[in-house]
């Protein structure tokens, strides 16, 4: 059993957002890849919870946690210390090696799409990327997204920061689709529908699903979608999915 | 001191070989669990609810936490029989499992050919009857239920399993024990008490339930003392051999089935939480009965019964 150490009080990133890191020996993830926290010591929260590696070096992982409920306002107020961590798990993305890529995050789905960019911008891919949030407030860390990026195109739905609108819509719009070999998106259901929609045909769409999660490791079944191929568990043979995989009018 | 102890347990003909074992639909089929503890270590794992044909499952949600506990609504999503025989009990098997398959059909028929074929099945070392599934021909009403129905399927059960029978009792009834002493009437070798018991999640945004089915099983640690219960009850009544199961979590809570009246205990929700955790019971447990003196299981099954 790994043993994991939260590092340092979580930081808060932007308005509801939170960066945790996390010494975790064993496995090295690739982006995609969730870890899976058990947040109570005893029965309560009694399930683990799942978050995408928002980056990782030598033995150190960082997730952005968004408050959604009970387990995550716990995670933003814990004090450094053993915490109980298992994965990485999960299939990730793909990586390309020298093209263009192009990258679109919705809300707290931007956090494995850090990741995934370093290592696009290892590979020396030209990286372009369309960061759709809330608010201008609700955006985190964009500098370092910036950083990493060929051409970046913030979007709010409120306009308070670049354009004023929906990241699936704004990628859709940018529509050269033979200029991407490869399109990644990680966000809200619809945004990574019309992201697919519109690029499938030209270049290779990876997605990042979301479901509740029972156990994360594939026991339960609780996380079962039923793609063009048949029956997948979003924890075992996700959360990374082709796009034109995923059936998503079933998916609601 | 390791030598001193006897953790094996007797379940009709079947010998296991430690009390602990995993609960139907939360093992999977081992695969997952087998990253985590080698399927030898368990007395027996239960594998998820199989049908003669693949089972799509459920729509919509599945799973949602509760305080301490969880409701699902999987609706027995399985890869069917030949596919279980052809590629899932092999791997079970070369794992060094002793492989329980849990039935689950949704008619008398559907029950009595799946027990039939698994049961002579090479590597099944016995068949857990599922009563909790809908009766489709009357209506849809849970075998498990209605104790007409439940006697009617499990002679016909009976009659078709050449190898041991656990029958899997469902606790959403008024008395359980009296299914439990039917079963032992009709030749069980086994009760596992308890499954999951029916909940309800309203969601007051959509002001509709959280599931389409709307009824959901709930497990884990807040259900335990009502599974305790159960099998004290079901204890007073039978001499087949109790398998305990509720929200098992800790080598207490399992020593509480045992003391209930339990010969072995399954880990379901926990699983999940922990795929180590039936691992730790049993190591647990083995230094539990050397430092109180217990020699064999038997020592302690029904202990709480007094006398
Ligand atoms: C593969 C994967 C990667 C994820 N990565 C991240 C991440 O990097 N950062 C992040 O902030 N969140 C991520 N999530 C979502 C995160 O797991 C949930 O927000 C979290 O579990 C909610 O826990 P809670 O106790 O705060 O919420 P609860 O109080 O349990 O529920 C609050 C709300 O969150 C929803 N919810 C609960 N659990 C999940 C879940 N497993 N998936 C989706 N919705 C859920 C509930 O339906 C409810 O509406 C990821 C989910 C998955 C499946
Ligand atoms: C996700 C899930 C799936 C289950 N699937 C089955 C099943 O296929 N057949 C069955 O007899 N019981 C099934 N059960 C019930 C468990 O085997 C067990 O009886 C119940 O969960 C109570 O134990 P626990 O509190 O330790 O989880 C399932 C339970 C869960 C949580
Ligand atoms: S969450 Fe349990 S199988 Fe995926």
């Amino acid at each position: 059993m790994e043993s994991a150490e939260l590092l340092e009080k979580p930081e808060k990133v932007s308005t509801d957002h939170f960066l945790l890191k996390i010494l975790l020996k064993g496995r090295e993830p690739v982006p995609g890849q969730f870890i899976n926290i058990r947040i109570g010591r005893e029965t309560d929260p009694l399930l683990r919870r799942p978050f995408s590696v928002f980056d990782w070096s030598d033995n150190r992982a960082s997730i952005i946690i968004r408050i959604a409920g009970r387990g995550t306002s716990l995670l933003s107020e814990l004090s450094p210390g053993p915490i109980d961590v298992i994965g990485p798990f999960g299939k990730g993305f793909t990586l390309a090696e020298n093209k263009d890529v192009l990258l679109v995050g919705g809300g707290v789905g931007n956090a494995p799409l850090f990741f995934l960019a370093r290592m696009l911008k290892e590979r020396k891919c030209r990286i372009t990327y369309v960061y759709g949030h809330r608010s201008k407030g609700h955006m985190f860390l964009t500098d370092v997204y910036r950083d990493l990026c060929h051409e970046f195109i913030p979007v709010t739905d409120d306009g308070s920061e670049g354009t004023r609108g929906y990241a699936g819509d704004i990628a859709g719009g940018i529509k050269r689709p033979g200029d991407y070999s490869h399109v990644y998106a990680c966000g809200p259901h619809e945004m990574m529908k019309k992201t697919a929609l519109a690029f499938s045909m030209k270049s290779r769409v990876e997605v990042s699903i979301e479901r509740y999660f029972g156990c994360g490791t594939g026991l339960c079944s609780g996380c079962t979608i039923e793609c063009a191929d048949g029956l997948k568990r979003v924890c075992k043979d996700g959360p990374v999915f082709p796009g034109d995989n995923i059936l998503w009018d079933r998916m609601v | 001191m390791a030598g001193l102890v006897d953790l094996s347990v007797k379940i009709g003909s079947l010998v296991i070989k430690n009390p602990v074992t995993a609960a139907s639909g939360t093992a999977g089929y081992g695969e997952d669990l087998a990253g985590f503890t080698g399927l030898s270590r368990f007395g027996a794992i239960f594998t998820k609810g199989l049908s003669l044909e693949p089972r799509r499952g459920n729509r919509g949600n599945r799973i949602l936490e509760t305080p301490s506990g969880m409701l699902n609504s999987i609706g027995l999503e399985n890869v069917g029989l030949k596919k279980f025989i052809d590629e899932k009990l092999p791997f079970l098997l070369k794992d060094g499992a002793v492989v329980i398959p849990n039935i689950a059909g949704h008619s008398e028929e559907e029950n009595v050919e799946l027990s039939r074929i698994l049961s002579c099945t090479e590597g099944v070392s016995a068949i857990e009857l599922n009563v909790s599934c809908p009766n489709v021909k009357e209506g849809g009403i849970a075998f498990g239920t209605d104790l007409k129905i439940f006697t009617s399927l499990l002679e016909k059960t009976r009659k078709a399993a050449s190898c041991p029978l656990i029958v899997k009792l469902s606790p959403n009834v008024t008395d359980i024990s009296l299914f439990a002493v039917r079963a032992g009437e009709i030749g069980a070798d086994a009760v596992s008490a308890v499954n999951t018991f029916l909940g309800m999640k309203i969601d007051i945004k959509s002001r509709k339930p959280h599931f389409i089915n709307k009824v959901a099983g709930l497990s884990g640690p807040a259900i335990r003392p009502l599974a305790v219960r159960a099998v004290f009850k079901i204890y007073e009544k039978v001499n087949i051999p109790i398998i305990g199961i509720g929200g098992i979590a800790s080598l207490e809570d399992m020593i509480e089935f045992l003391m209930a009246g339990s010969s072995a205990v399954s880990i379901g929700t926990m699983n999940l939480v922990d795929p180590w955790c039936a691992e730790k019971l049993i190591d647990g447990l083995e230094k539990y009965m050397a430092e109180e003196k217990f020699g064999k299981i038997s020592d302690i099954t029904g202990l709480a019964h007094g006398m």
